[in-house]
C-alpha cells in the first residue's frame, strides 16, 4: 500500500519540529554551568594540624586581606536542617487574639516559644525563592547558590545528577559525614554523597503521610547517634496536602500539627553545638499549587534556633528580616567552616550564623573574613564567567563593577575597627547585590543565531507546504513524491545529518545537535525548492484558479488566532479569543450553507411551517447549539493571576485563601451524565449506521468496550474525588487500567482487523425484500447492492453478499476508535475538565455535520468533495487549541496538572517517568491529540453523511423543475456531483488515489496551520524577548505552543496511519468479496 | 450603459447615505460631548439610541418621499401593500417583530460572552441598537410581514423600485453594524486600562462605525457607479 505520504508527512513533522527545537534551544537557553570547583586551606584550633591558627597566622593573613581568599575559619556547629515542602511563611507566623485560627493558621506554635523564651537564639525570617519554584529547581537553587535555569522546570520528574560545584559537595570534600532522610529528589541529585540516607520516592502526591512518618521512625535515632555534623531531613506531608486539599483544609492543620511536634522533638533532642535550620523550599498558591512567580509562591519560611549560642545581631549588615535563598549556601558553609562554592551569588547572612569566638581573632576580624571571602569568591566566578562568555555582559556595566570592586579592595586593607567594618560591609554587601541583579537580568539570555535558523527552519518547511502541497491537485501527489525519491531523500537527510553532526564545530554552532538540525533542514529545504520548481506549471495553474479575496473573513479568522501571540493581554484572554474565533468560524459555515442553499425554498411566501421543517433552520439551530457549547465553556475555563478577580489566585495571605476546588457534587454527577449521554450517542450512531452488526472482533469491542470503559470512568470520576476514605486505592486504580487496557485492545484490534462490517454471506433461490426509506440499514444495504452490480441487475440480485456498515466504512472505526481515546482522556482529566472535553467533542460533531452537508451540496467534483473547506479547516483547528482551554487548562507553568501522572498509578505500578510524561501530555494536550487524531473525519463523514440524509441533495439542485418523482437518487447524484455519492464511504475506495492524496493534504495543511501558528508564537517571543512580561507570559505561552506542535503533528500522522490501515483492510475484504462473487 | 443611469435612484442613494453617516456623525459628536463613556450602556441616560432611531425613520420617510414620484405605475400589489401600511395589524407585528429581534439579539449577545446574570441593561441597549440597526428599517419601510418576506424570500413582487434602492442600502447597514458590533468586542481584552474597554461600549460604537463603513462603501459604489457614467458620456 502507499506509505510513501506517511513517510513525507513524517518527513515534514521532523522538518518543522526541528526549527521549533532549534528556536526553543536559542531562547530558553540559560546559564552555562561550570564545573569548577572552590576549595581552601581550613585553619584549624587543632595544633597538630597543618594550619593552626596562631596569632602569627592572623597577623600574616590581616598583612594581605586579599590573600585570604584561600582560607577557611574552622566549623561552628553542627547543623541540622528541617526542609518541610511547601512551607510558606505564613503558615510559621503566630497571630495573637485569632479567636478561629483558618487550618494553616497558628499552628507551629514551637516557633513562637522559641522566639519569645529566646529571641537571641533564634529567626524567624521570610525566605524569597527564585522562580520557577518547583522543588528540584529549589533544591538546586539551595545547594548551590546559583540562579535557576529556566527550561529546568519540565523536568521535575527525572532529577539528574548536579555536575556544578555545591555545598553538599564541599560538605562531603571536607569530611563532615553527611546523613539524609526524606523525598529522594535529594539522593537523585546527590547520589553516593550521603554517609546514611533513608530516601523515599516522592511520586504519589496523594500520599499525605507515607514518608513523613518514615522520616519520624528514623529521625530520633539518627539524633541520638550524634556521628554525623550535618542531618538534613525533608518533610513532603504539607506539600501534597496543598497539592490535594488546599492549604484551607483540616487535613493541612493536622500535618502542620504534624510538624510542630517534630520541631519540638528535635529541639529537645539536639545538644548545645548544633544549630537548627527550619524551611520551605517555596510556598503555594491559594489552591495549593506552585511552580509560579506569585508572592504567595516565592514567600517561604525559615526560622534558626540555636540552644546555647546567640546569632550575630543586626549590626552585621544583614537583613534580618528576609533572606534569599542564594544566600542559604554561604551562610551554612560559613557555619560548616567549608569553602563557598564557585558558582555562588549569595551572601552570608550574619543573622542566622551562631557567634562563636575564634581563637586569635576579633569578632569584627571573623566577620571581615567571612565577608571578604565571600565577595572574592563572587568576584571570581561572575569576572570568570564574563570572561570565558565574552559579549554575554555591557562591557560599561562591567568596567563599573570591576572599578568598583578594586576600590573595595583597596579599602578592605584599611580596617581596623567595627565602625569601619560596618560602613565598608554596607558598601560591599550593595556591591554585591549589584552584581547578582547583573547576572540576573542577563541570564535570561538569548542565542541569536539559533533562534534565527530556527525561525527560519520552521517558517520554510511551511511556506513550501503551502506552495508544493495547499496547491498541488491530489491526484498529482502521486507524482511529486514518489517512493524512491523519498527514500532518496531520507538518505540525503542522514548524510547531511552526519556531516552535521562531524563537522558542526568547523561552522562555529556550539553544540551537535544545531550542526544536525541545520544541515538536515538546509538539505531537506533544498529537496523541497526542486519538488517545488519541477512541479511550478501546475501549482501555478492550480494557484490562478483559487479566487481573489476568496475566504476572507476566515483568513481573517485566522490572522486573529495567529496574532494572539504578538499582545500579552490577547495571551492572557487566549480562552475567550480561541472561542470568539471558534463562535465566528462555525457562523462562517453556517453563512456560507445559507447563502448557497437555504434561500431557495421559499420562494414567494413565507411559511412557518415550512420554517420548522426546513433544513436550514436545523442547521441555524445546531449551530447556534454549538455556540451555546462553546459559551457553557466559559464557566469550564481556568483563570490566571493576571487576570482580575481569579480565584485561583486570591489575594495573598489572610482570608484570601480558597479550598481546593471541592468540585461540588453538581459537577461530578454532571461529569458522569456527559460520559453517558456521549457513549450512548456515538453507540447510537454507529449502530444506525450498521457498524454494530456481526461479530468481528473490532465491533465487539465497540459493541461492549465503550459501555465498559464509561461506567468505569463514572466510577473513577465519582470514587476518587469523594470523600469517603475507605476505598482501598487499588480498586480505584482498577477502573483507570480497565479503560487503559481498552485503549490498548483497541489499538491492538485496529492493527490486526480493524473493520466494522459485516458480510451477509450470499444466499441463492432466497430473494431479499427490502423496505426501502423505513430505516438506513436496508437503505444502505441496497446501495451496496447497486454497487457491484453497476446497474440494478435483477437476476444476479440474490448473488451478491450483504455487507452491513459500509457506507460508513471508514469514519466508523475513526470514530469508535476516537470514543475510547476520549475515554482515556476523560478518566486523566479532572471531572469539570472532562465535560469540555465532551463539550468540544460535540462542537465538533456538530461542525462536521454542519460542513459535511455544505460540503455535498456544493461540491462539483469528487475531488472538492473529499476536500474540506477552508473554512471547516480553520474551524476544526481553532476548535483543537480551543479544547486545551475548555478542558480547564491555562498557558502557565504553575497550572500544569501533575494529577493526571498518578490516575491509576499510585499502588506502585510502573513508576516510570516514560509514562508520567506520556500521562501528563494526554491530559494536557487532550484537544489537539484527540481532534487531531480524528481530522481524517472531516474527508470521510461527508460521505456517510450523505449516506444517512440522502435527501438533502435534492433540495438544492432540482430549482428548475428537473427533479421528478423517477429520477434516483444515484442519478440525482451524478448530476449534483458528477459522481455517484449515494455508496457512501465506499465510493472513497474507488478513488482512492484522490482520496489518500486528498487526506495527506489536509494534514499537511494542519502541518502548515499548526506551523504557522508556532511560527508565530516564536516571532512573538523574539520580538518581545526584552519585553517586561516574557518570562510570565510569552515564554510559556511558546512553551506550551512548542509542546502542542510536537504532540499534534505526530497526532496527524496517527490519524493518517488509522487511515491507511482501514483502507488496506478495506482493499482486501473487496477483492474477497469479488473473489467469492467470481466463484 | 448610459440608459440605466438613473439619476433619481442616485439622489436618492447619495442622500440616504449621507444620511445615514450624518446621524452617525451627530452621535458620535453627542459622545464627545458627553466626555463620559459610561452612560452608553444605560437606556435612559443616553440619547443615542433616540438619535439613530430618528435617523432611520428620516431614511424611510427619504424612501417615502422619493417612492412618490413613481405612485402612478404602481401594480396592484404594490398599491395594495401600500394602503395596509397604517393599519393596526401591520404596526402591532412590526413592533412585536423588533421586540422579538431585540430579545434574539439579546440572546446572541448572551452566546458571545456577554455576562449571564448581570449587565441586563447594557445588553438590552446593546440589542435595542442592533434591531435599529439592523431590522427596524425593513420594518418601517414594509412593515411586519413585508419584512420577514424579504429575509426569508426571494424578493416579493410588493416592493417597489425605490424601496429596493432604500433596501439595498439598508443591507450596506445592517451587515455594517452586526461585523462592527462582532469586531468591536476586539479591543475588550487589551490591558490598556480605559473605561471605554467596559462591556457594551466598544460593541455599541464598533456597531455605529461599521455601519458607518458599511455606508461609505455603498456611497462609493454609487459614486464609482456614477463616474463611470460620467466619463463615458464626456468621451462620447
Amino acid at each position: 500500500m502507499n506509505f510513501t505520504y506517511l513517510f513525507v508527512l513524517i518527513w515534514l513533522a521532523l522538518l518543522i519540529s526541528g526549527g521549533v527545537l532549534l528556536f526553543s534551544r536559542g531562547f530558553l537557553l540559560a546559564r552555562v554551568s561550570k564545573t569548577e570547583t572552590s576549595t581552601c586551606r581550613r585553619l584549624s584550633t587543632n595544633p597538630n594540624d597543618e594550619y593552626f591558627l596562631t596569632d602569627e597566622v592572623v597577623n600574616e593573613v590581616f598583612k594581605d586581606v586579599n590573600a585570604s581568599a584561600h582560607l577557611c575559619l574552622p566549623q561552628k556547629t553542627k547543623v541540622i536542617i528541617l526542609v518541610v515542602d511547601a512551607l510558606k511563611y505564613e503558615f510559621g507566623l503566630y497571630k495573637e487574639n485569632v479567636k478561629e485560627p483558618l487550618p494553616y493558621e497558628n499552628k507551629l506554635k514551637v516557633l513562637q516559644e522559641l522566639l519569645e523564651q529566646s529571641p537571641d537564639h533564634a529567626r524567624l525570617m521570610r525566605f524569597r525563592a527564585d522562580p520557577p519554584t518547583t522543588t528540584m529547581q529549589r533544591l538546586k537553587g539551595l545547594t548551590t547558590g546559583s540562579l535557576p535555569t529556566f527550561i529546568d522546570i519540565g523536568s521535575n520528574f527525572a532529577s539528574p545528577e548536579i555536575n556544578e560545584d555545591n555545598v553538599i559537595d564541599q560538605i562531603v570534600k571536607s569530611d563532615l559525614p553527611l546523613v539524609f532522610l526524606g523525598d529522594s529528589t535529594w539522593t537523585d541529585l546527590y547520589p553516593r554523597r550521603f554517609k546514611r540516607a533513608y530516601a523515599y520516592p516522592s511520586f504519589d502526591i496523594f500520599d499525605l503521610d507515607s514518608v513523613d512518618n518514615q522520616i519520624m521512625k528514623h529521625l530520633p535515632k539518627e539524633l541520638a547517634s550524634g556521628d554525623w555534623q550535618v542531618l538534613v531531613a525533608h518533610f513532603l506531608g504539607v506539600d501534597h496536602c496543598g497539592h490535594k486539599h488546599g492549604p484551607l483544609h483540616e487535613e493541612m492543620a493536622r500535618k502542620l500539627g504534624e510538624m510542630d511536634a517534630v520541631i519540638r522533638s528535635v529541639v529537645e533532642a539536639m545538644d548545645n553545638e548544633t544549630t537548627l535550620l527550619v524551611m520551605g523550599d517555596h510556598g503555594m498558591t491559594a489552591s495549593g499549587d506552585h511552580g509560579g512567580d506569585t508572592d504567595d509562591e516565592t514567600n517561604a519560611l525559615l526560622f534558626a534556633y540555636s540552644k546555647q549560642h546567640r546569632f550575630y545581631g543586626n549590626d552585621t549588615g544583614s537583613d534580618s528580616e528576609m533572606l534569599q535563598q542564594i544566600d542559604l549556601v554561604p551562610t551554612l558553609a560559613t557555619i560548616l567552616g567549608v569553602p563557598i562554592p564557585y558558582s555562588n551569588l549569595g551572601l552570608i547572612n550574619f543573622n542566622l550564623i551562631p557567634e562563636i569566638p575564634v581563637p586569635h581573632l576579633n569578632r569584627f576580624q571573623t566577620l571581615l573574613l567571612h565577608v571578604w571571602q565571600n565577595a572574592q569568591q563572587i568576584y571570581r566566578y561572575f569576572f570568570q564567567y564574563a570572561l570565558e562568555n565574552k559579549r554575554t555582559f555591557n562591557v560599561d556595566e562591567m568596567d563599573r563593577l570591576e572599578t568598583e570592586f578594586i576600590l573595595l579592595t583597596h579599602r578592605v586593607q584599611t580596617i581596623y575597627n567595627e565602625a569601619a567594618f560596618k560602613s565598608f560591609v554596607r558598601d560591599l554587601n550593595i556591591h554585591l547585590r549589584d552584581i547578582l541583579s547583573t547576572c540576573r537580568e542577563i541570564w535570561v539570555r538569548f542565542e541569536p543565531t539559533q533562534m534565527l535558523h530556527g525561525l527560519l527552519f520552521s517558517f520554510l518547511p511551511v511556506f513550501f507546504i503551502f506552495l508544493l502541497v495547499n496547491n498541488s491537485r491530489p491526484a498529482d501527489y502521486v507524482r511529486i513524491f514518489k517512493a524512491k525519491e523519498v527514500f532518496y531523500t531520507y538518505l540525503i537527510n542522514l548524510a547531511a545529518g552526519v556531516f552535521g553532526y562531524r563537522y558542526y564545530k568547523n561552522f562555529s554552532f556550539k553544540t551537535e545537535e544545531h550542526g544536525v538540525i541545520f544541515f538536515t533542514a538546509l538539505a531537506s529545504i533544498v529537496i523541497l525548492a526542486f519538488h517545488t520548481l519541477r512541479h511550478w506549471a501546475s501549482i501555478v495553474e492550480n494557484w490562478a484558479a483559487v479566487r481573489r479575496f476568496g475566504h476572507m473573513p476566515t483568513r481573517l479568522l485566522l490572522f486573529g488566532s495567529m496574532a494572539v501571540f504578538f499582545s500579552n493581554s490577547f495571551v492572557i484572554q487566549e480562552a475567550k479569543m480561541l472561542s470568539y474565533l471558534l463562535a465566528g468560524s462555525i457562523l462562517v459555515l453556517s453563512h456560507e450553507l445559507l447563502r448557497l442553499s437555504a434561500r431557495v425554498e421559499f420562494r414567494n411566501k413565507l411559511k412557518v411551517s415550512q420554517l420548522l421543517r426546513s433544513t436550514a433552520l436545523r442547521l441555524i439551530l445546531a449551530s447556534v447549539l454549538a455556540i451555546c457549547f462553546i459559551r457553557f465553556a466559559y464557566t469550564l475555563f481556568r483563570c490566571r493571576e493576571e487576570q482580575g478577580n481569579c480565584t485561583d489566585f486570591a489575594t495573598s495571605g489572610g482570608p484570601g485563601f480558597s479550598l481546593k476546588k471541592p468540585g461540588t457534587g453538581k459537577s461530578y454527577i454532571l461529569a458522569v451524565f456527559m460520559i453517558v449521554v456521549y457513549t450512548t450517542l456515538t453507540r447510537l450512531y454507529l449502530r444506525s449506521c450498521g457498524n454494530l452488526t456481526g461479530n468481528s472482533a473490532n465491533v465487539l469491542l465497540a459493541r461492549y468496550g465503550p459501555t465498559v470503559a464509561s461506567i468505569c470512568a463514572g466510577g473513577h470520576v465519582l470514587l476518587a474525588h469523594s470523600s469517603i476514605k475507605n476505598i482501598q486505592r487499588s480498586h480505584i486504580d482498577a477502573m483507570a487500567l480497565v479503560i487503559y487496557g481498552l485503549l490498548l485492545l483497541q489499538i491492538v484490534v485496529v492493527s490486526v482487523a480493524p473493520l466494522m462490517t459485516f458480510v451477509l454471506p450470499p444466499r441463492t433461490g432466497n430473494t431479499v425484500t427490502i423496505n426501502g426509506n423505513e430505516s438506513i440499514v436496508p437503505e444502505i444495504f441496497r446501495k451496496m447492492k447497486r454497487m457491484y452490480e453497476g446497474d440494478d441487475d435483477v437476476e444476479r440480485r440474490n448473488a451478491i453478499p450483504v455487507v452491513y456498515g459500509l457506507a460508513t466504512v471508514y469514519s466508523s472505526i475513526v470514530i469508535a476508535f476516537g470514543v475510547f481515546l476520549a475515554l482515556v482522556m476523560i478518566v486523566l482529566l479532572e471531572p469539570r475538565a472532562s465535560i469540555g472535553l465532551v463539550i468540544c467533542v460535540a462542537v465538533g460533531a456538530i461542525l462536521l455535520s454542519v460542513h459535511g452537508i455544505l460540503r455535498y451540496r456544493t461540491a462539483t467534483s469528487f475531488e472538492s468533495c473529499v476536500q474540506p473547506t477552508f473554512t471547516a479547516l480553520v474551524g476544526w483547528f481553532l476548535l483543537a487549541h480551543f479544547c486545551f482551554f475548555a478542558t480547564s487548562h491555562q498557558t502557565t507553568l504553575s497550572q500544569i496538572e501533575w494529577r493526571a501522572a498518578f490516575v491509576g498509578r499510585t499502588t506502585g505500578l510502573g513508576q516510570s517517568n516514560v509514562i508520567s510524561g506520556c500521562l501528563v501530555i494526554l491530559n494536557t494536550f487532550c484537544g489537539p491529540i484527540f481532534f487531531f487524531c480524528m481530522y481524517s473525519l472531516l474527508s470521510t463523514e461527508t460521505f456517510s453523511l450523505f449516506a444517512l440524509f440522502p435527501n438533502l441533495i435534492r433540495s438544492c439542485r432540482n430549482n428548475a423543475g428537473k427533479a421528478d418523482a423517477t429520477t434516483t437518487l444515484s442519478e440525482l447524484a451524478n448530476e449534483a456531483v458528477g459522481f455517484d455519492m449515494t455508496r457512501g464511504e465506499l465510493t472513497l475506495y474507488e478513488y482512492e488515489d484522490v482520496f489518500l492524496g486528498a487526506n495527506f493534504k489536509l494534514a499537511a495543511q494542519f502541518f502548515m496551520l499548526q506551523g504557522l501558528k508556532i511560527f508565530c508564537a516564536m516571532l512573538a517571543c523574539t520580538i518581545h524577548c526584552r519585553h517586561l512580561m516574557v518570562w510570565k507570559i510569552f515564554a510559556p505561552r511558546f512553551i506550551y505552543e512548542a509542546l502542542a506542535t510536537f504532540v499534534s503533528l505526530p497526532a496527524l500522522i496517527v490519524g493518517y496511519l488509522l487511515l491507511l490501515r482501514i483502507h488496506r483492510a478495506v482493499d482486501t475484504l473487496i477483492k474477497r468479496i469479488n473473489k467469492t462473487k467470481v466463484h | 450603459m448610459v440608459s440605466r443611469f438613473d439619476q433619481q435612484k442616485t439622489k436618492h442613494q447619495l442622500f440616504h447615505v449621507s444620511l445615514s453617516l450624518a446621524t452617525i456623525l451627530i452621535c458620535m459628536t453627542y459622545m464627545q460631548y458627553r466626555r463620559n463613556w459610561a452612560h452608553l450602556g444605560s437606556f435612559w441616560d443616553s440619547l443615542v439610541v433616540p438619535i439613530v432611531f430618528i435617523g432611520e425613520l428620516l431614511k424611510v420617510v427619504l424612501a417615502r418621499f422619493y417612492g412618490r414620484i413613481e405612485d402612478g405605475v404602481l401594480t396592484v400589489k404594490q398599491r395594495q401593500k401600500k394602503a395596509t401600511y397604517f393599519t393596526p395589524r401591520e404596526l402591532l407585528g412590526g413592533l412585536t417583530l423588533q421586540f422579538l429581534c431585540t430579545l434574539l439579539y439579546a440572546f446572541i449577545c448572551i452566546i458571545l460572552g456577554a455576562p449571564v446574570l448581570g449587565n441586563y441593561e447594557q445588553t438590552f441597549v446593546l440589542a435595542l441598537l442592533m434591531t435599529l440597526l439592523t431590522v427596524s428599517p425593513t420594518v418601517f419601510l414594509l412593515g411586519g410581514g413585508g419584512a420577514l418576506q424579504v429575509c426569508f424570500c426571494e424578493k416579493p413582487d410588493f416592493v417597489t423600485k425605490c424601496e429596493d434602492t432604500a433596501l439595498n442600502l439598508f443591507k450596506y447597514n445592517a451587515l455594517g453594524g452586526i461585523l462592527g458590533a462582532w469586531a468591536g468586542s476586539v479591543v475588550a481584552p487589551l490591558d490598556w486600562g480605559r473605561d471605554w474597554q467596559a462591556y457594551p461600549i466598544p460593541n455599541v460604537i464598533g456597531a455605529l462605525l461599521g455601519s458607518a463603513l458599511g455606508n461609505i462603501y455603498a456611497c462609493t459604489h454609487v459614486l464609482y457607479a456614477t463616474a463611470r457614467v460620467y466619463m463615458t458620456k464626456k468621451r462620447s
